[in-house]
C-alpha cells in the first residue's frame, strides 16, 4: 500500500490499543510503528473507559518520528441508573485539554462506582459521563461524534430530526466533530453519507477514522474472541455484533477510497471535492490535536510534593538535618568504627561523605525528594510500623542519617552514585519495606498525609497467560466448563505464546492427550492474546507522590480495596516526573513484629531489634549449620546449601552471600573461585594491582555492581557517576560491543597494557547486567540477621511470629516440624488457650500454640467470638456463646479443641466423651438451635463437671462412640488445619519404608558420594528455577521427619517422573546422592525413579513386601502413571501468577545429570554473553515479592503444573 | 420475494472488486447498479482450522440478462480466501 493519497497529512484519530481491555489487540508500540510506516505524520490513541496506554503511546510516537495525538473513547448515559445510551471520542487538543481529559476520566470512573476490575461494556457500573459532565470539563477537548453517538445512533435509526436536535445539543456544550466511519457492514456506508450530510447541513465540520480496535484484518478473529470474553458469550452468540476485518490501521490509499465511497453515497453535488474535504478535515484536526510531550503533557519536569521554602533553603534543611545527626553520633560508623580509628577520624569521614553527597543531591534539585521520603518513613515508624529500606537507596549517607535506611554505607562500603547521580536525569528509586499485615495501613498514612490532590497508587495491568487465554478463547468456542477448566489447568504458569512450545516439550503435558487436533485452534488463538491486559490491578507496591497538580495529568480510578489508583503504571510513573515510592508489604517484617510482641508479652523484655548488636557469633554458628529454616532469605535448600559452603561470620559475609545466590554469579561461575579464596584454598587474583582496592572484599572476584562502578573508574578515570552510566549501558543487548571501543581507547590511553585491557574487558562485559548491587544486598542482610538473630535466642516466639505471617517458601508442616526438631513443642487446638494467632504458651519449656485461624473455612468474627468469650466451660457453653458455624464447631472438635475441657482430671477415661461422641453433640446442638436459643443461660463455673456442665451425656453419652484412631487424627489435622500436629504423617507408613530399606534425611550425610539410595518423604516443594545450562531441573524438597532431603529431577528423567512428581505428595524416590565440593557439604539426591507412598502401601497390605519391589521394577503404579487432566483441581486456580521470590538461580550444570544429557529439544533464551535460561525457568527478582500462597501441603512454584490436593 | 440459492456463480469484476456482469444458470447478467456492498467475518470457529482470510464479501446489484428483460435484485458473496462466487439470495 503506497501512501499516496490525494491528501497528504491523514492520520488516525480513533484508535485502540491493547489498553482498551478485551477490545483492542494491538500495543501501543507496534500502533505507532504501523502509523509510521504508512506515512502518516500523527496517530491519536484514544482507549476506551482509560488513559492506561497514553504514556506508552507518547513514547512509541516519539521513537517512530511521529506526533502523538490523546483521548478517551467514553460510555455515555443519561445519568443517573439510566443504561447507556452510546459512545463517544473526546480528543485533548492542548496542554488544558489533557488536564480536562484526566479529570473527566476520573469523574467517569468515579461516577460509575465500579472497582478497579471491569473491563467495562455496557454493564452497569462501567465507568460512563453524562453531557454535562462533558460540559464540565469541555475546555480543551474536541468531542467526535461518530456512529456510536446519539446522533450516530439516531441517524441509523433514520430519525433525521432527532439526530440534528442531538448535535444541536452537543454544540452548545462543546466543541464538536462529527466522526465519519464506514467499516463495510450492512449499510454502514448508507449511514456513513446520511450522518455526513447532517452535518454539512449543520455546518459542523466531519473527519473520517477507522474506529480502529487492530492492526491487520486477520487480527479480527482475537478481537471477535474478545468481544465473546468482555460479554461472558460464545462466539455466534446474537448479543455480539457480526465481525469483519475493517477496524485495522488502514493506510492513507485505503481511507481515500473509503472516503470516495462514503461521499459517493451522499447527495452532493461533487463526490469528488466532498471525499477530499474530508480527509482534509480529518488531517487538520489531527494537526491541532497533536500535543507536544514536554508542553502539554508535562513530560521531563517534576512535579515533587511542595515543601516548605526556596530550593535554597530546602537544600539547608537538609544539610542541617544530616549534620545535627552526625553531631549527635546517631550513625553506625560513629559507633561500631573499625580498629584503631577514633571519633574524630570517625566524623570526618562522616562529614565528607555528606559534603560529596549533599553535592551531588544539590545538583540534582533532590533535596525535597530526601525530605519527603524521610518524612513518609517517619510517619509510618510513629504508628509502631516496621520499615526498612531496601534497593540502592541504602547505598546513600544521607538516608542513614535522615533515619530512612538503617544501612551506614560507610560502615559497608556503599557508593551514593549507585542511587543518584547528577548524570542522570531519572528520579532515584527507595524502596521501603513494611509488614505485609499493615501494608495498607501505611498507604493510608501517606495518602492521609499528602492528600488525595497529590497521592495515588500505581495501577498495573494483568495480562493473558497461558492459562487464563486458553480459558477466555475455549470459553468462546463453546468448550464444556469442566474441559476447559482441566485442560487450562494442565498448564504450568507459563505466556501464552509458550503454549504450543510446551506442549511438546513438558513431559507433564506431552504425557497427556491435550494435543489432541480438536484443541489446536484454541492453543492457537490463544497464543494471538498473549500479553495482552485484561485486568486492571493495583501495583502490590507503588505509591505516587506529586504536588497538586497530580490529577491533571492522570486519571485517577478506585481500587477494589477502595484506594485511589492512578492510571500510569510504574514505567509512566517515571517518565510522569512524580514520585515514585514503592512500599512493599513483606512477610517477615510481619512476622518479626509478631515475634516481638510475643516476647514482650511472655518474657517483659523490650527488644530493639535495630540496635542489637550485629556480631552475635550464636547466631552465626546457627546459620553456618545451615539450621535456617524460618529465616528470612537463606532458608531455600539452594541458600542453605550455600550458607553451609560459605559459612558467613558477619554481616559482609551475609551481604556476599545473598549476592552470590542469583543468576548472575552462576552465570560467571563466581562462586567456584570465590569459595576457594575464601577457603583459603586459592590466592586471590586481581586482573591489575590497581584493582586490588575495588575486588580485595571478595577475593578478586566481581560481585557488586559497586565494584564494576570501581573497576571502570580505575580503567578510564571516568568518575563513579559515569561509571554507573557504563554499567547501565552494558546491561543493554548492544551496549558492550557499543561500549568496548569506548573502554579499550580510555584505558589504553591511562597506560594499561593491552593484555590488561583485554582481560578486564571480559570480565566487565560478561558482568554485564547480572551483578547485584551491593546496597540492595546490604539493606536484606539486615533482616535475614535479625530473623536468624531471634530464632537463635526465642526460639518460640520465632516461630509462632512466622507461623503467624507465613514468610517464606515453605508450608507450615515444614516450618511445624522444624520447631519440633529445635526443641518448641507445638500444642494442639484448644478452644479456651489458641487465639487468632500463634502463641508462646507461657510455659516453662518452650511452646506455642496452633492459631484458629489455621481451622479450614474460619472467619475473623468466629475467632474474635471465641476469644472474647473464654473461658468455656463445655461444649454447649461455647456452641451458646461463640456461636460459630456448624462445620467450624465440627472442625473444631475434630482436631481436639475441646479435649482440654474433658481432662481426664474432672472425669476419668471411661466417662469422658471421644471426639465422635463430641461431634455427634454437636449435630444435637445444631438441631436443638433455633433462633431464640432456648435453654438455661451458661453457668461460669470453672471448676465444675464439663460433662455436667453439658447437661448432654443424656442424649449422647460419654463413650458411645469410638474414639478417632492417630492416623484418623492426623488425617482430620491435615484436612482442617492443612499440617500434622499429632503425629508425622510419615509415621504411618513406618514399615513400608523400614522394609525398603529407605534412608533418612539424617543419614544421608553417611552415604558415599554417587550411592544409590531410596529416600521418602512429604512433598514440600517444587522449583525449577534458572539454572546455568538452561535445561529445565525440577529441584524438590522431601519432609521425611528427620529434616528435609533435597530432590534434583534432570531432563532426562522427567519423563517418567514429572507427571507422578507433580501428582502425588507422598513420594518415594530412588536416587544418587550428590555431594558438591569436599567437606561437609549439603547432600541432594539427584532421582532417577520415583512412586506414590500410599499406591505402594496398598499393595504392601495386599500381597505383602515382595510384591511392593516387583511393582516398583515394573514401574506403573498409582497417580502419575496415567496422568489425566480432568484429575487436576489444583489449589489456587484463577489467582494470578506469583512471582516466587527465592529462587534465582542454584549452581547446578549439566554434568550432574546422573543420565547425561538432554532429551526433549528445549528452546532455550540465550543472552548475549552466553548465559542460556530454559524458557520454563522462574525468573523473578530476589526478595520478598508480596505472596499469597494457595492453601496446600506444599509449596509448588509457577513453573509446575500444579498438582491435586 | 426473497428467494434463496447459494449456487457457485461465475462473476467478473472491475478492478475495485465491483462486480460487472455474472453467468448463472447459463445466462449472462449484466450488473446495472450496486445497491449495496457489506463484509462478514465467516464462522471460522465452527470450522477445522483457523483461517488466514475469514471475510465474506456481499454485493447487492440490479441487474438483467439482457435487453429487454426487467431488472432485478441480486445478492452476489465472494469468499475472500478461495475467490470464490456464490449467489446467495434473489429479490424479484
Amino acid at each position: 500500500m503506497t501512501a499516496t493519497g490525494p491528501v497528504t497529512g491523514f492520520a488516525h484519530l480513533h484508535v485502540a490499543s491493547s489498553y482498551s481491555l478485551r477490545y483492542g489487540t494491538a500495543s501501543p508500540v507496534k500502533l505507532a510503528a504501523r502509523a509510521a510506516e504508512l506515512g502518516m505524520p500523527a496517530l491519536a490513541l484514544t482507549d476506551r473507559d482509560g488513559l492506561y496506554g497514553a504514556f506508552k503511546h507518547v513514547k512509541a510516537c516519539a521513537d517512530a518520528g511521529i506526533r502523538p495525538l490523546l483521548g478517551a473513547d467514553l460510555a455515555l448515559c443519561g445519568g443517573g441508573a439510566r443504561p447507556v445510551t452510546g459512545r463517544v471520542t473526546l480528543l485533548a487538543a492542548s496542554r488544558q485539554g489533557w488536564a480536562s481529559l484526566c479529570r473527566l476520566v476520573s469523574a467517569a470512573h468515579a461516577a460509575s462506582g465500579a472497582p478497579a476490575a471491569g473491563p467495562g461494556d455496557d454493564r452497569a457500573g462501567a465507568p460512563a459521563v453524562t453531557q454535562d459532565l462533558i460540559a464540565e470539563h469541555a475546555a480543551g477537548l474536541v468531542v467526535l461524534l461518530g456512529p456510536a453517538s446519539d446522533v450516530g445512533l439516531a441517524v441509523a435509526a433514520r430519525r433525521r430530526d432527532e439526530a440534528g436536535r442531538a448535535l444541536a445539543r452537543w454544540r452548545q456544550h462543546a466543541e464538536v466533530a462529527v466522526e465519519i466511519v464506514d467499516h463495510l457492514e450492512p449499510h454502514s456506508t448508507f449511514r456513513a453519507a446520511r450522518l455526513a450530510e447532517l452535518a454539512a447541513v449543520a455546518g459542523v465540520p466531519a473527519v473520517l477514522t477507522n474506529a480502529v480496535r487492530y492492526l491487520d484484518p486477520v487480527d479480527s478473529l482475537a478481537a471477535q474472541i474478545l468481544d465473546a470474553a468482555r460479554r461472558l458469550v460464545p462466539l455466534g452468540s446474537p448479543r455480539l455484533v457480526p465481525h469483519n476485518g475493517r477496524a485495522y490501521l488502514a493506510g492513507p490509499a485505503d481511507m481515500a477510497v473509503a472516503a470516495g465511497r462514503v461521499a459517493a453515497a451522499m447527495t452532493v453535488p461533487r463526490v469528488r471535492s466532498t471525499a477530499l474535504g474530508l480527509l482534509r478535515a480529518t488531517a487538520d484536526l489531527a494537526a491541532r490535536c497533536a500535543l507536544d510531550p514536554g508542553a502539554d503533557l508535562g513530560i521531563g519536569d517534576r512535579h515533587l510534593p511542595e515543601t516548605q521554602g526556596t530550593a535554597a533553603e530546602q537544600q539547608q534543611e537538609l544539610r542541617a538535618r544530616c549534620e545535627d545527626a552526625i553531631l549527635r553520633g546517631r550513625y553506625r560508623s560513629a559507633g561500631h568504627r573499625p580498629r584503631g580509628t577514633s571519633r574524630r577520624l570517625a566524623a570526618k569521614t562522616a562529614r565528607e561523605r555528606l559534603d560529596h553527597e549533599l553535592n551531588i543531591i544539590a545538583h540534582t534539585r533532590m533535596a525535597p525528594y530526601f525530605l519527603t521520603v524521610a518524612d513518609v518513613a517517619d510517619r509510618i515508624r510513629e504508628r509502631g510500623i516496621r520499615c526498612a529500606v531496601r534497593g540502592s537507596g541504602a547505598g546513600s549517607f544521607v538516608n542513614h542519617l535522615l533515619g530512612i535506611s538503617a544501612i551506614d554505607p560507610i560502615e559497608h562500603d556503599l557508593l551514593m552514585e549507585r542511587f543518584l547521580s547528577p548524570v542522570r536525569a531519572t528520579m532515584p528509586d527507595i524502596d521501603l519495606d513494611v509488614e505485609s499485615a499493615r501494608r495498607l495501613e501505611a498507604y493510608r498514612i501517606i495518602i492521609d498525609a499528602y492528600g488525595a490532590a497529590r497521592t495515588a497508587c500505581v495501577c498495573m495491568m494483568e495480562t493473558y497467560r497461558a492459562r487464563s487465554a486458553i480459558r477466555d478463547v475455549a470459553a468462546a468456542m463453546s468448550l464444556p466448563p469442566d474441559e476447559i477448566g482441566a485442560i487450562a489447568k494442565a498448564f504450568p504458569h507459563i505466556r501464552a505464546s509458550h503454549i504450543t512450545a510446551a506442549l511438546g516439550e513438558l513431559p507433564e503435558l506431552r504425557r497427556s492427550r491435550l494435543a489432541a487436533a480438536q484443541l489446536a485452534t484454541v492453543f492457537q488463538l490463544a497464543q494471538q492474546l498473549d500479553g495482552l491486559p485484561r485486568h486492571v490491578a493495583m501495583h502490590p507496591c507503588g505509591v505516587l507522590l506529586s504536588d497538586t497538580t497530580l490529577l491533571d495529568r492522570t486519571a485517577v480510578q478506585r481500587s477494589a480495596e477502595g484506594f485511589p489508583l492512578s492510571q500510569l503504571d510504574k514505567d509512566d510513573a517515571e517518565i510522569a516526573g512524580v514520585i515514585k515510592l514503592d512500599v512493599l508489604g513483606v512477610r517477615m517484617q510481619s512476622a518479626m513484629a509478631r515475634t516481638l510482641t510475643e516476647i514482650r508479652r511472655t518474657t517483659g523484655e523490650p527488644v530493639d531489634l535495630d540496635a542489637i548488636r550485629r556480631d552475635d557469633t550464636d547466631t552465626y554458628a546457627m546459620i553456618q549449620r545451615s539450621r535456617t529454616i524460618g529465616c528470612f532469605q537463606i532458608e531455600s535448600p539452594g541458600q542453605r546449601e550455600l550458607v553451609k559452603k560459605l559459612a558467613p561470620r558477619n554481616i559482609a559475609d551475609l551481604i556476599v552471600d545473598i549476592s552470590l545466590f542469583r543468576p548472575g554469579p552462576v552465570n560467571s561461575d563466581m562462586i567456584g573461585p570465590f569459595l576457594r579464596v575464601r577457603h583459603g584454598l586459592a590466592a586471590p587474583r586481581f586482573p591489575h594491582p590497581e584493582l586490588r582496592d575495588a575486588l580485595e572484599e571478595t577475593g578478586g572476584v566481581v560481585v557488586f555492581h559497586e565494584q564494576v562502578l570501581r573497576i571502570i573508574d580505575a580503567m578510564t578515570g571516568c568518575g563513579l557517576s559515569d561509571a554507573d552510566l557504563v554499567r547501565r549501558h552494558l546491561s543493554t543487548e548492544d551496549g558492550p560491543r557499543r561500549t568496548e571501543p569506548w573502554f579499550r581507547a580510555r584505558a589504553l590511553a591511562r597506560g594499561f597494557d593491552p593484555v590488561t585491557v583485554a582481560r578486564v574487558w571480559e570480565v566487565v562485559a560478561a558482568f554485564g547486567g547480572f551483578g547485584f548491587c551491593k546496597a540492595h544486598a546490604a539493606a536484606f542482610a539486615i533482616p535475614v540477621y535479625q530473623s536468624a538473630w531471634l530464632k537463635r535466642h526465642y526460639p518460640a516466639a520465632f516461630y509462632a511470629g512466622v507461623l503467624t505471617h507465613d514468610p517464606g517458601m515453605y508450608p507450615k508442616r515444614v516450618i511445624v516440624q522444624d520447631a519440633r526438631l529445635a526443641g518448641v513443642e507445638v500444642l494442639g487446638l484448644d478452644v479456651n488457650a489458641s487465639a487468632g494467632e500463634w502463641r508462646v504458651d507461657a510455659a516453662d519449656s518452650p511452646a506455642i500454640r496452633v492459631s484458629l485461624r489455621e481451622v479450614k473455612g474460619i472467619s475473623d468474627s468466629e475467632i474474635d467470638r471465641i476469644v472474647s468469650g473464654r473461658p468455656y466451660t463445655c461444649l454447649r457453653d461455647f456452641w451458646e456463646r461463640a456461636r460459630v458455624s456448624r462445620p467450624v464447631a465440627e472442625r473444631l472438635v475434630l482436631t481436639g479443641a475441646f479435649d482440654s475441657l474433658y481432662a481426664p482430671a474432672s472425669a476419668p477415661a471411661p466417662e469422658r466423651p471421644t471426639r465422635r461422641d463430641l461431634l455427634a453433640r454437636v449435630g444435637v446442638l445444631a438441631r436443638q438451635d433455633s433462633p431464640a436459643r432456648p435453654g438455661p443461660a451458661p453457668t461460669l463455673d470453672l471448676f465444675g463437671d464439663a460433662e455436667a456442665a453439658d447437661g448432654m451425656a443424656g442424649l449422647v453419652p460419654a463413650g458411645q462412640l469410638r474414639e478417632l484412631e492417630p492416623d484418623e487424627r492426623v488425617a482430620a489435622e491435615l484436612e482442617i488445619l492443612g499440617f500434622d500436629i499429632s503425629r508425622h504423617v510419615l509415621d504411618f507408613y513406618a514399615d513400608l519404608l523400614a522394609g525398603l530399606g529407605v534412608v533418612r534425611s539424617t543419614g544421608l550425610d553417611d552415604q558415599e558420594n554417587g550411592e544409590t539410595v531410596l529416600v521418602a518423604g512429604v512433598k514440600v516443594a517444587t522449583q525449577t528455577p534458572a539454572v546455568r545450562s538452561g535445561q529445565r531441573i525440577i529441584f524438590a524438597s522431601l519432609d521425611d521427619a528427620a529434616g528435609l532431603v533435597d530432590l534434583a529431577f534432570f531432563e532426562s528423567v522427567q519423563d517418567r517422573c514429572a507427571a507422578r512428581l507433580f501428582g502425588s505428595w507422598l513420594l518415594l524416590v530412588r536416587g544418587r546422592v550428590r555431594r558438591a565440593g569436599a567437606g561437609p557439604m549439603a547432600v541432594t539426591v539427584n532421582a532417577t525413579e520415583c512412586w506414590d507412598i500410599p499406591a505402594l502401601e496398598e499393595i504392601r497390605l495386599a500381597s505383602g513386601l515382595a510384591a511392593v519391589r516387583g511393582a516398583m521394577a515394573t514401574g506403573d503404579v498409582g497417580p502419575g502413571a496415567s496422568p489425566s487432566p480432568s484429575a487436576d483441581a489444583g489449589a489456587g486456580a484463577g489467582a494470578p501468577p506469583v512471582p516466587d521470590p527465592d529462587w534465582p538461580g542454584m549452581p547446578f550444570s549439566d554434568a550432574d545429570d546422573p543420565a547425561g544429557g538432554r532429551t526433549a529439544a528445549a528452546r532455550p533464551v540465550v543472552f548475549a554473553n552466553g548465559f542460556t535460561l530454559s524458557p520454563y525457568a522462574e525468573t523473578g527478582s530476589p526478595g520478598g515479592s508480596p505472596k499469597n500462597p494457595p492453601r496446600t501441603l506444599w509449596h509448588a512454584s509457577p513453573g509446575s503444573t500444579s498438582p491435586p490436593p | 420475494m426473497v428467494r434463496v440459492y447459494g449456487e457457485p456463480v461465475e462473476v467478473q469484476a472491475r478492478a475495485d472488486g465491483r462486480p460487472a456482469r455474472f453467468v448463472w444458470r447459463g445466462r449472462l447478467y449484466a450488473v446495472r447498479s450496486i445497491a449495496g456492498h457489506w463484509v462478514v467475518n465467516r464462522e471460522w470457529w465452527r470450522e477445522r482450522d483457523v483461517p488466514a482470510q475469514p471475510e465474506l464479501e456481499f454485493w447487492r446489484v440490479e441487474a438483467s440478462a439482457g435487453q429487454g428483460t426487467s431488472a432485478g435484485s441480486y445478492e452476489l458473496r465472494r469468499d475472500v480466501a478461495a475467490g470464490a462466487w456464490t449467489l446467495s439470495r434473489v429479490a424479484d
